[in-house]
């Protein structure tokens, strides 16, 4: 079986091969997910102006918790269905993905309508002045009323990659990319649809592609496809996916949370253009950090396989390995952003002040990314080798625990600068933790 | 053609001997712990992580914390020491096994897993609470009072490994072909009914 044969080579090819073999496609389909998000920006940027910008970034916190509900069912129940396929039990995986296409029509529909409801409330929470509402609102009210159809695209994508298809996932993913590559523009410049323009390109990119999933799952010939009998809500799929589902979702909310302070911490401290500037940076920052990701990605399999086999040689030399390229990644990054830190963020706008502030935030953002690969590498490797737990803590301290008492503290000092470098500290400080965890971890098999 | 025997059994209902003494009488092999050993060696992981995984938790956390930053892209088939990654390579080797030769299993889903296998009989052995919670407090000697917590325990994590891994409901009798209260038959008087109807079927 191909299983057995993959399982084989982890514990005896070369680290080198395997690493590319296993992380390639992983970044790929990392890059793609971040480029359209940078794309986006640029687009909206230049064709409606950088306050439009800065009401995008505002959104950022409600997109994120729209996708945190989305993982809250997607992740269990890809979980569950790839356990079914595993064992070939067919009926269950069908009753799965009628479940999930239940499940995800219910949960799209419910935070559509809360989120729509009190939309204006929720935006100004978030931070947003007068001067970015409009254009927050604008984006929103489409995207919301387009909930359900990211929710089942991105819950189908996971479904077919669970059942054996992850290049026909990928695709999918890689489409809804170009789709929106071209609708994007040709909305914005030609039509002069403003802000909505962008948010109609990623829910009609949608569209197309969840029009093209619900095809491939109507082929009666797919191992799970349409059929009657499916679509009943059965208590332990509903309660098991949305236990897996809740750490993830946890997470996502966390992040969440700290995107509305860092919103309002900059509107407070710097102003409008403060929060778009925050936008910009976001988008460069994630580049790399879905590479990295991407890398981690195809590090697990190989850490995780010869960490159980006790094959430790090859455990450290994968690690170091991952780490290196980690690093380069991130040090390439650094030195882009440290030489034409300005010249990357008139990629996104064409507003002097956005400008500066962006390329000053930048420089902070990214004067540790040299050592954040290693950071986030140790974070994937912990969680590879079957200690969730230190895989979380080192997550969520950079991203969550060390990050939000900085934001509070820091700004009223030094400001603007204080909002900047409290993700440089904060990095620095998990970096530090990362180093001793590893340690550690390394003593106690000595 | 060879065939299998499943047990599924309640703690200290005596099922883990009916296996081993109807293997004595049928002269095959009785698999229960050692399925652990041969997993690990079929794949080369050490047997630590099976043991750590066998018949417990629910699920493991791993595999599914990121990759959700991009609308969870990430490959949850990745993780080779994630409990349902070990349940897999466990549940191949059962399978392999059982296209070999006849053979017992004692819990591990077995009768899930070979629920398309021609010739294999599901039997399920549960007790009365009483007699198991003295059965339990002889074998394991433990005084009355851990035995109790330690079958409520064992219930509930049995059950919980059973229904999560199969969809089903530990214990049930639809899942089962033969279901048997060894307070009211005794193993012994399990153990030759069920010689009988292997001996008649085979």
């Amino acid at each position: 079986m191909k299983d057995e044969k993959a399982t084989l080579t982890l514990g005896t090819e070369k680290i080198g091969t395997l690493l590319l073999e296993y992380a390639i496609p992983a970044i790929i389909a990392m890059t793609a997910a971040s480029l359209y998000n940078i794309t986006d920006s640029i687009f909206i940027g230049h064709g409606v102006g950088p306050m439009a910008l800065s009401g995008l970034a505002i959104t950022f916190p409600l997109m994120n918790l729209a996708a945190a509900f989305g993982s809250l069912v997607g992740v269990g129940a890809s979980t569950l269905l790839s356990i079914r396929i595993g064992q070939r039990d067919y009926a269950s995986a069908n009753t799965i993905l009628g479940n999930v296409l239940v499940l995800n029509v219910v949960m799209g529909l419910a935070f559509s309508m809360a989120s729509l409801l009190f939309l204006d409330p929720i935006l100004l929470f978030f931070g947003a002045s007068d001067e970015m509402l409009p254009y927050a609102h604008q984006f929103m009210i489409i995207i919301l009323a387009g909930n359900v159809v990211t929710h089942l695209y991105f819950g189908l994508n996971a479904m077919l990659r669970s059942a054996g298809n992850p290049r026909l996932a990928m695709m999918g993913t890689i489409f809804t990319v170009l789709i929106n590559l071209v609708l994007n523009p040709l909305f914005i410049f030609v039509f002069k649809w403003g802000i909505q323009g962008s948010a109609f390109a990623t829910i009609i990119s949608q569209v197309v592609v969840l029009a093209w999933q619900f095809r491939r799952f109507h082929d009666k010939r797919s191992i799970i496809h349409w059929q009657k009998g499916i679509y009943r809500l059965r208590r332990s799929i509903v309660y098991d996916s949305l236990a897996i589902g809740m750490a993830p979702f946890l997470m996502n909310a966390a992040s969440c949370l700290v995107v509305i302070i860092i919103n309002r911490q900059l509107m407070q401290y710097g102003g409008n253009m403060a929060v778009g500037a925050y936008g910009i940076i976001n988008r460069v920052a994630f580049l790399f950090i879905m590479i990295v990701l991407g890398l981690g990605q195809g590090m697990q399999p190989i850490a995780g396989y010869n960490f159980g086999a006790q094959l430790h040689r090859r455990v450290s030399s994968v690690l170091k390995r991952s780490i290196l390229y980690a690093t380069a990644i991130m040090i390439i990054g650094f030195a882009v952003v440290e030489l034409f830190a300005g010249g990357m963020a008139a990629l996104f706008t064409t507003d002097r002040q956005q400008i500066d502030m962006a390329s000053v935030g930048l420089r902070w953002v990214f004067a540790v990314y040299p050592l954040v690969g290693f950071q986030m590498i140790c974070s994937t490797f912990f969680q590879s080798i079957g200690k969730p737990g230190k895989a979380i803590i080192l997550s969520m301290t950079r991203q969550v625990l060390f990050l939000i008492p900085l934001l509070l503290i820091l700004p009223a000092q030094w400001g603007i600068t204080g909002v900047w470098s409290s993700f440089t500290f904060s990095d620095a400080l998990s970096v530090v933790l990362a180093g001793a965890l590893l340690a550690a971890e390394r003593r106690s098999r000595q | 053609m060879n065939y299998i025997i499943t047990i599924g059994r309640q703690l200290g209902s005596g099922g883990k001997q009916v296996g081993e003494q109807l293997a004595q009488c049928l002269g095959i092999p009785c698999y229960d712990k050692e399925l652990i050993n041969l997993a690990s060696r079929e794949s080369g992981l050490n047997r630590t992580f099976f043991e750590k995984a066998d018949e417990k938790s629910r699920f493991s956390v791993c595999g599914h914390l990121f990759g959700l930053h991009s609308g969870y892209m990430t490959e949850n088939t990745g993780n080779y020491l994630c409990n349902e990654a070990l349940f897999k390579i466990q549940s191949d080797v059962i399978r392999k096994l059982a296209g070999e030769t006849s053979c017992i299993f004692v819990g591990r889903c077995a009768d899930y897993i070979l629920r398309d296998h021609p010739r294999c009989l599901k039997v399920f052995v549960c007790a009365d609470f009483h007699d198991r919670l003295t059965r339990l407090m002889r074998t394991h000697s433990l005084v009355e009072k851990e035995a109790r917590l330690l079958l409520e325990q064992s219930d509930k994590k049995r059950a919980g490994y059973y229904n999560y891994y199969t969809n089903k409901t530990w214990g049930m009798a639809t899942s089962y072909d033969l279901c048997m209260n060894s307070s009211v038959f005794g193993t012994e008087e399990i153990v030759r009914m069920v010689e009988l109807i292997v001996k008649r079927e085979a």
